[in-house]
């Protein structure tokens, strides 16, 4: 057994980063550039494909389309009903979207909403906690009749008195903020979970019932804040086998494992490029030969930088031999000792 | 709110130049008067629905094709004109003048309902096709059979013909074209089209019909490789003759000073040695009919040099002229056929040098079918040792069978039996697109083929030319058009191990006129990183590029040089004589050089190993 696990092992110098960019760029070329919009209505719709694995190896920091999985504590998690519940407390609902129509008097300041029964009805609220959730806004004044809530702000400038009234169109009456669809899926196994689009996972742990440790969300920065960089690592890294899996491609997991180290081994997210990894390289030659030569050559000048030649690309540069697979074994004995070596025989 | 009646808006060529209650009445008018002859035919208009919008065009640069009109549910195309037409009593034009045909633009096709076929007009139609091959342009209406190919392959298809050498003008003996293929015995396709023959391409064909058999050859025919009979090379299959025109002028520069056509002196810059200059006459141009290769002046020209001479402690000294003669392109051969001599409008002496080169096909050489099969010949057999046919016919090049299924090119199949047909009765076929019902042709061929004694799909018994054994399976043999194309092995090949470099970076030229070597790029380098080949990516990036010795000084860390005179390295910085030599590539040298420019004094400190 020992003596597989040796086999497996990678040799000293193998090139692994360049074995791994090859790795991921190859099948990469064969990826569509275009991201696909699979057709469907109750779908959550995430980012696929080449577009998906340059906004992680960008390490940007609003994805395109951030994504959830919740799963619910053991004890709730066949219970329908109880996740159903739960899935209210998520899905964001904007008062925009409770409402027949509004009349809006700029003079007086009034703005006039009509609720829908219906609309209510189909998101289990009621007018109460509508105008509950109005009430909590500073410098309201809010009334409330059969189908009729009465708003009046204060203020005179029509101006800010129209964005006041756009404002409070778009608060959320109840769900988390950010989270703009939810829906309740079931597994294999009958355990019921929600999927989202958006990510808002701060609020998400708070509710009650749900499982804390199993909470999955596609950004690692969100991730990163919530549970640390080495969530964060494993996250990259399973992200970019998905999206690749997805492809019907495959990569080792190990080129990948190795890819997500880099960018995270200072202990935040970093992009892969010039203004991350690359970026921080610690010789000029190598910064320079990738991009914006002039100004590495500049600021090396300025702050008397010293290279000492030990990477590739300044080796290749310069004409020596590499410090990588065959150039990296050394003789351990100075050419002076071994002359000496060489008389006493 | 009671509608307002809109008015249409009128467009001429773009501009807004009035309104109209109904447009589509307005469209209409224009038409009738434009057919009546009352507005010229060169007159377009659309009427666009959706916007409301007429317009009206009549510039230029708007590509139109000719239809035939439809008026309630009547072709104008009459029984009677069409005997007329028939009886050459009238003719197209005619037709064009009486408003039978006119022209639509793209924009007026947009209102056009147009039958294909005259039994399919309806009440609602406007025009009637002409004929359905109409619908293609110039190169691919020369395509037979393209109705039974798939469509990739007709935009490959139509390339290739443009690529075919052939008899491209009859005239080619008197022009001097940069580059020219006059093949030797061309021949005009057994199987063309209606467009072919009106084109009269057949004045100037462009490829040869071969007998072909689709079989395998000892793996020699593998994927797009083709196999050809070496006697019917020997007879003139595929033979082309290539001409290239070399040209020089005696040009002016200012100051007074002038090229000369000249054998050059012993003593200019960049001489090439007597031998270069042997073939040359007394004027420096060379006399037709020699035979010229690699190396050989064609035409001896002497140049002034480039910047003005350096005042020496002896004066102003002589002038040493340039040689500035052109030579015979690297890797080419052949025989002096033309020389000219005239005169720009500069009023400067100019001549021009036509080579002649055979091109006998070999292998490497590209051939294609008018049906995007292209291939490769990859062997040239024997005519002993290729298959023959019951009737003793030895086929000029052999197909893989597995280049027809993937690639769907039923029309090269379609091709072959028909040909083949056509040969046998001397009954000629057309291949028209859309002409006949795909099943009435192959079932018109087979029957032709069978009245000659062959099988009526084509196969035929071929035996091994080597053993005399007649092979197990039946083999599918025909006729099909082929044409060479001008991508030969012989204007392509090169090699290079050591050679000439660039003279800034001291790295390897570029390019085939340069003796160029090949580039090892920056993903090939990545290959050998990845592979850990320390040495062997030092070889290709340092030894077998621009590897430089380079002094660099020990003490102040900048670069020196060896002073031969007193045979010690000097540091020009220092002064010191403490340097070091040091392998490193030019390269480096050039991007220290460049830092210097910028004044950043970058410092080398050494380290022995």
């Amino acid at each position: 057994m020992a003596e597989k696990e040796n086999e497996f092992r990678v040799s000293p110098g193998e090139a692994v980063g360049v074995v791994a960019a090859q790795s991921i760029g190859e099948p990469g070329t064969q990826m569509v550039l275009r991201s696909f919009h699979s057709a469907g209505i109750s779908s959550v719709i995430t980012t696929k494909g080449l577009p998906r694995i340059i906004e992680i190896v960008d390490a940007r920091k609003k994805p395109k389309s951030p994504t959830m999985r919740i799963y619910m504590e053991p004890g709730i998690e066949k219970n329908y009903e109880k996740v159903r519940s739960i899935w209210r407390k998520v899905e964001e609902v904007l008062v925009s979207s409770v409402i027949d129509g509004f009349e809006e008097d700029l003079r007086t300041g009034t703005l006039m909403l009509k609720p829908s029964k219906e609309k209510l009805d189909q998101f289990e609220i009621n007018q109460r906690t509508l105008v509950a959730k109005l009430s909590q806004k500073e410098g309201m004044n809010v009334t409330s009749d059969e189908g009729i809530v009465k708003i009046k702000v204060k203020g005179h400038e029509i101006k800010q008195i129209r964005t006041t009234f756009v404002n409070l169109l778009n608060t959320p009456v109840i769900g988390i903020h950010g989270i703009t669809k939810a829906l309740v899926q079931q597994d294999d196994d009958g355990a019921f979970y929600i999927t989202t689009s958006g990510s808002n996972m701060e609020e998400v742990v708070k509710i009650d019932g749900v499982d804390k440790e199993r909470v999955y969300s596609n950004d690692p920065f969100e991730v990163m804040r919530m549970y640390g960089i080495e969530a964060a690592r494993a996250l990259i890294a399973h992200e970019l086998k998905e999206t690749i899996s997805e492809e019907g491609l495959d990569v080792s997991f190990r080129h990948l494992s190795l890819l997500a180290d880099a960018m995270t081994y200072t202990g935040s997210i970093k992009s892969v490029g010039r203004h991350g990894i690359s970026g921080e390289k610690k010789s000029v030659f190598a910064r320079a030969a990738y991009e914006e030569t002039v100004k590495h050559f500049t600021n090396a000048s300025v702050f008397g930088e010293v290279d000492d030649l030990s990477g590739v690309a300044e080796n290749i540069l310069i004409g020596k031999q590499i410090g990588i697979g065959t150039g990296r074994v050394k003789l351990g004995i100075s050419k002076a000792d071994l002359k000496k070596i060489k008389g006493s025989d | 709110m009671a509608k307002r009646p809109v008015k249409c808006s009128v467009y001429l060529d773009g501009r807004l130049i009035g309104t109209v209650a109904d447009g589509a009445a307005f469209a209409s008018e224009i038409r009738k008067n434009r057919r009546a002859g009352v507005v010229s035919g060169e007159v377009n208009v659309s009427f666009l629905k959706k916007l409301n919008e007429v317009h009206v065009n009549a510039d230029r640069g708007r590509a139109r094709r000719p239809y035939i009109v439809v008026e309630n549910g009547a072709s104008r195309y009459t029984q009677e004109l069409k005997d007329k037409v028939k009886g050459k009593e009238i003719d197209f034009n005619y037709l064009l003048r009486k408003g039978v045909i006119e022209y639509l633009d793209a924009e007026e096709e947009e209102n056009a309902r147009v039958a294909l076929t005259e039994d399919r007009i309806e009440n609602s139609t406007t025009h009637l096709e002409i004929d359905p091959a109409a619908m293609f342009g110039l190169t691919m209406s020369l395509s037979v059979f393209p109705e039974y190919n798939s469509v990739g392959k007709h935009a490959l298809a139509s390339n290739f013909v443009k690529q075919s050498q052939g008899l491209y003008s009859i005239n080619f003996n008197n022009r001097y074209d940069a580059r020219a293929f006059v093949m030797f015995y061309p021949q005009i396709p057994i199987v063309n089209s209606t467009a072919y023959r009106t084109l009269n391409m057949g004045r100037h064909p462009s490829g040869q019909n071969f007998v072909v058999a689709v079989t395998t050859y000892y793996g020699y025919n593998m994927k797009d490789a083709l196999v050809i009979n070496k006697a019917a090379v020997d007879r003139g299959l595929g033979r082309s003759v290539f001409y290239r025109s070399y040209h020089d002028e005696e040009r002016r520069y200012p100051g007074g000073q002038q090229d000369h056509f000249k054998i050059p002196p012993a003593t200019t810059d960049g001489y090439k040695g007597e031998h270069a200059y042997s073939k040359l006459n007394e004027d420096g141009i060379i006399e037709p009919e020699f035979e010229v290769k690699e190396g050989d002046v064609l035409i001896g020209k002497v140049s002034p040099p480039r910047f003005l001479e350096e005042q020496t402690s002896f004066g102003v000294g002589e002038e040493k002229n340039r040689d500035n003669s052109v030579m015979l392109r690297s890797g080419e051969y052949g025989v002096i056929d033309s020389v000219v001599m005239s005169e720009t409008t500069g009023a400067t002496r100019m001549t021009k040098v036509r080579v002649r080169g055979i091109k006998v096909p070999e292998v490497g050489d590209k051939f294609s079918s008018r049906h995007g099969q292209k291939g490769v010949v990859a062997l040239i057999v024997n005519q002993e040792d290729m298959p023959f046919t019951n009737s003793g016919i030895v086929p000029d090049l052999l197909l893989n069978p597995h280049s027809l299924p993937g690639r769907m090119t039923l029309g090269d199949m379609m091709e072959m039996i028909g040909a083949k047909s056509s040969a046998l009765s001397g009954i000629k076929v057309d291949g028209t697109a859309f002409s006949a019902n795909g099943k009435d042709r192959a079932d018109s061929y087979g029957t032709i083929l069978e009245q000659h004694g062959f099988n009526r799909f084509g196969n035929e018994t071929l035996y091994d030319g080597r053993t005399g054994k007649a092979f197990k399976a039946q083999i599918f043999t025909g006729i099909v058009y082929y044409n060479r194309l001008h991508h030969m092995v012989s204007l392509k090949l090169q090699v290079r191990s050591r050679g000439p470099v660039q003279i800034l970076t001291h790295q390897p030229t570029e390019g085939k006129p340069r003796k160029g070597g090949l580039r090892f790029g920056e993903m090939e380098r990545d290959a050998l990183v990845g592979h850990g080949a320390s040495l062997l990516l030092k070889e290709r990036m340092l030894d077998q590029s621009d590897k430089a010795d380079i002094w660099i000084c020990k003490r102040c860390g900048d670069i020196g040089y060896f002073d031969f005179i007193k045979n010690t390295p000097v540091c020009p910085s220092c002064g010191e004589h403490t340097l070091e030599r040091v392998e490193i590539s030019y390269a480096f040298k050039l991007l220290l050089d460049e830092i210097k420019s910028m004044h950043i004094l970058p410092k080398i400190s050494l380290k022995s190993e």
